[in-house]
């Protein structure tokens, strides 16, 4: 696994890397070292799956992560590729010219993130919410319970409770198991 | 299945229709989008949405023993698989993976190829009954129903279990367990001749699924297949050889394959892994060690996990099964992200071998690709 990361650094700039596992390490680079950094690495490693693609809101830091995860099929071992772009314009360039079942993951973060991939097939198509029209909800500041209450009201007379309340009256305020007990 | 629009040119007729998602040859509630002419499906869409309750959102506002109640939501049928991954993706990033118990590790894969096993023996009938043929999968329910029995004694629920947790399992073998779960065994295999006889050598299946359904071999890697799918065109690719995890390692099996590709291969590779669970499931519980089940937990409430990231694999019956796990230092994660086989096999692969296809065997070759939409949507 060295190896290879040692040849991408030859080719590409890495900005940190971590040994998760004996078959997992991770590396992280520049947005725009991605898609060249992907296709080197399907083109040229044993890396030929993209097994998973996801992303991560950092609110605080105002970015979101993106993260593909290769897999060497013969090796068994992945290649957990991370970067980071500006949360405000979250915009990154598409893989699915090198892996066709990206478009379905580039959709849905399209929705659940806002992130833009220009030139995936389906950018703005709903996938799972139909007639959506609130922010992208995986954003940490999305409101899910302004959301409800925006969008289903309860049902006029039905009691409510506030499980936050009411664990805390009943067991107290740290709950009901403590290191000592 | 209703018709909603019919174009016309001047040649053919073009007609779009919806299968799904009530439908009862659709896997789950999920829904295609179909245009066909004459009888041959030209091109389809995946819908799904209609089972989307935000398990990923809801996790991370959640602490982390309050997730298991979710993550067995995610695939009905075979819940454990997730309650593994969860549990396992966390325990990593907390560093307290060497800490789980031998007896525990040993139950987790007791209880994920007994999940394995009443899985398969689902999916098997369903093979059969997409085609209308109801003898087999009634047999296969009834026969799955005793491994649900054992589940029930053993976690309290017959569908979700909540029974794998961080540190083990929530609560060690009953006595007895292992004795009736071998009665168990033996009637689902005093049952499995019969089935063979009505699946394997009817000659209504064969012609029905032989050559149907094929899977090319090229699109193995650029679509990350896995599970049943590639090992039913001769590729030994399983998580529990290729990613050894729990004991898998220790235990004397092959991975099963054969070759076809089509819609029978992959019914073929279900009742193989049947008879494989079966076999593990013995070998598990005739070397279970003693001791503890479970490791000695912080306080769940206050639990807080470092900073990091992961993704820890599975084999589950429809092929690779991940968690993406991220925490930030609190005591929630920062996110969670849901690796089910059915996002390729039941969008980009489903989607791309409609075209050709009969309409009479879009059914089955959807159970052969074993869709399971809540895995999807998460």
């Amino acid at each position: 696994m060295k190896t290879i990361v040692d040849d991408i650094r030859t080719r590409f700039i890495v900005e940190w890397e971590h040994q998760q596992r004996e078959d997992l390490r991770q590396i992280g680079v520049r947005p725009g070292t991605v898609v060249p950094l992907l296709g080197w690495l399907k083109l040229h490693s044993p890396f030929v799956q993209l097994t998973h693609m996801s992303a991560v809101d950092w609110i605080e830091e105002g970015e979101l992560q993106l993260t593909y995860l290769l897999t060497d099929p013969v090796g068994m071992r992945s290649l957990m590729v991370c970067t980071r772009i500006d949360r405000e314009e979250a915009t990154m360039e598409s893989v699915h010219a090198l892996w066709p079942q990206a478009v379905t993951y580039e959709q849905e973060i399209n929705e659940m993130f806002g992130i833009c991939f220009p030139g995936s097939p389906r950018q703005g198509v709903p996938f799972i919410l139909e007639g959506w029209d609130d922010m992208p909800p995986m954003r940490r500041d999305f409101d899910t319970v302004e959301h409800v209450h925006a969008h289903h009201p309860s049902r006029p007379g039905r009691e409510h409770t506030d499980p936050r309340a009411y664990i805390g009256r009943v067991f107290g305020e740290r709950g009901f198991l403590h290191d000592d007990d | 299945m209703t018709t909603t629009e019919t174009t016309t040119d001047t040649l053919r007729r073009r007609v779009q229709l919806w299968f799904g998602p009530q439908h009862p040859g659709i896997t789950g509630n999920m829904s295609v989008q179909a245009w066909l002419e004459g009888d041959t499906l030209t091109q389809g869409i995946t819908h799904v949405g209609y089972l989307h309750r935000g398990f990923e959102k809801l996790m991370e506002r959640r602490k982390f023993i309050q997730s298991f109640p979710i993550v067995c939501r995610i695939c009905v049928p075979e819940p454990d698989t997730n309650e593994y991954l969860l549990a396992a993706g966390l325990e990593e990033l907390a560093g307290m993976t060497g800490d789980i118990p031998e007896r525990g590790t040993w139950i987790r894969t007791l209880v994920l190829e007994m999940s394995r096993l009443q899985m398969n023996l689902m999916t098997l009938g369903g093979h059969i009954g997409s085609m209308g043929l109801g003898a087999a999968p009634n047999w296969l329910i009834a026969v799955r129903d005793y491994v649900l029995d054992r589940f029930e004694e053993l976690t309290g629920g017959r569908i979700y279990h909540m029974y794998i947790i961080y540190g083990g399992v929530r609560r060690d073998l009953p006595e007895g367990f292992g004795e009736r779960m071998e009665e168990t065994l033996t009637k689902i295999e005093e049952k499995l001749p019969l089935v063979d006889n009505v699946i394997f050598d009817s000659s209504v299946f064969r012609r029905r699924t032989v050559g149907v359904g094929v899977v090319p071999e090229e699109w193995v890697d650029e679509m990350s297949l896995s599970g049943p799918i590639v090992r039913a065109m001769g590729l030994p690719r399983d998580i529990r050889k290729d990613f050894p995890y729990l004991i898998y390692p220790e235990l004397d099996f092959e991975v099963v394959t054969t070759t076809g590709s089509d819609i029978y291969a992959r019914a073929w590779i279900r009742r193989q892994e049947i008879q494989q669970s079966i076999d593990l499931i013995r070998q598990i519980l005739a070397r279970m060690p003693e001791g503890p089940y479970c490791a000695k937990l912080p306080n769940m409430l206050t639990w807080t996990i470092p900073p990091g990231q992961t993704y820890v694999r599975a084999e589950a019956t429809r092929g690779e099964m991940g968690y993406y796990t991220v925490t930030d230092g609190s005591d929630k994660v920062r996110r969670i992200h849901v690796r089910g086989p059915s996002f390729v096999h039941g969008v980009a692969l489903l989607e791309r071998m409609i075209p050709g296809t009969n309409i009479a065997d879009l059914s089955p070759l959807m159970v052969s690709l074993q869709v399971c939409p809540p895995e999807i949507e998460r």
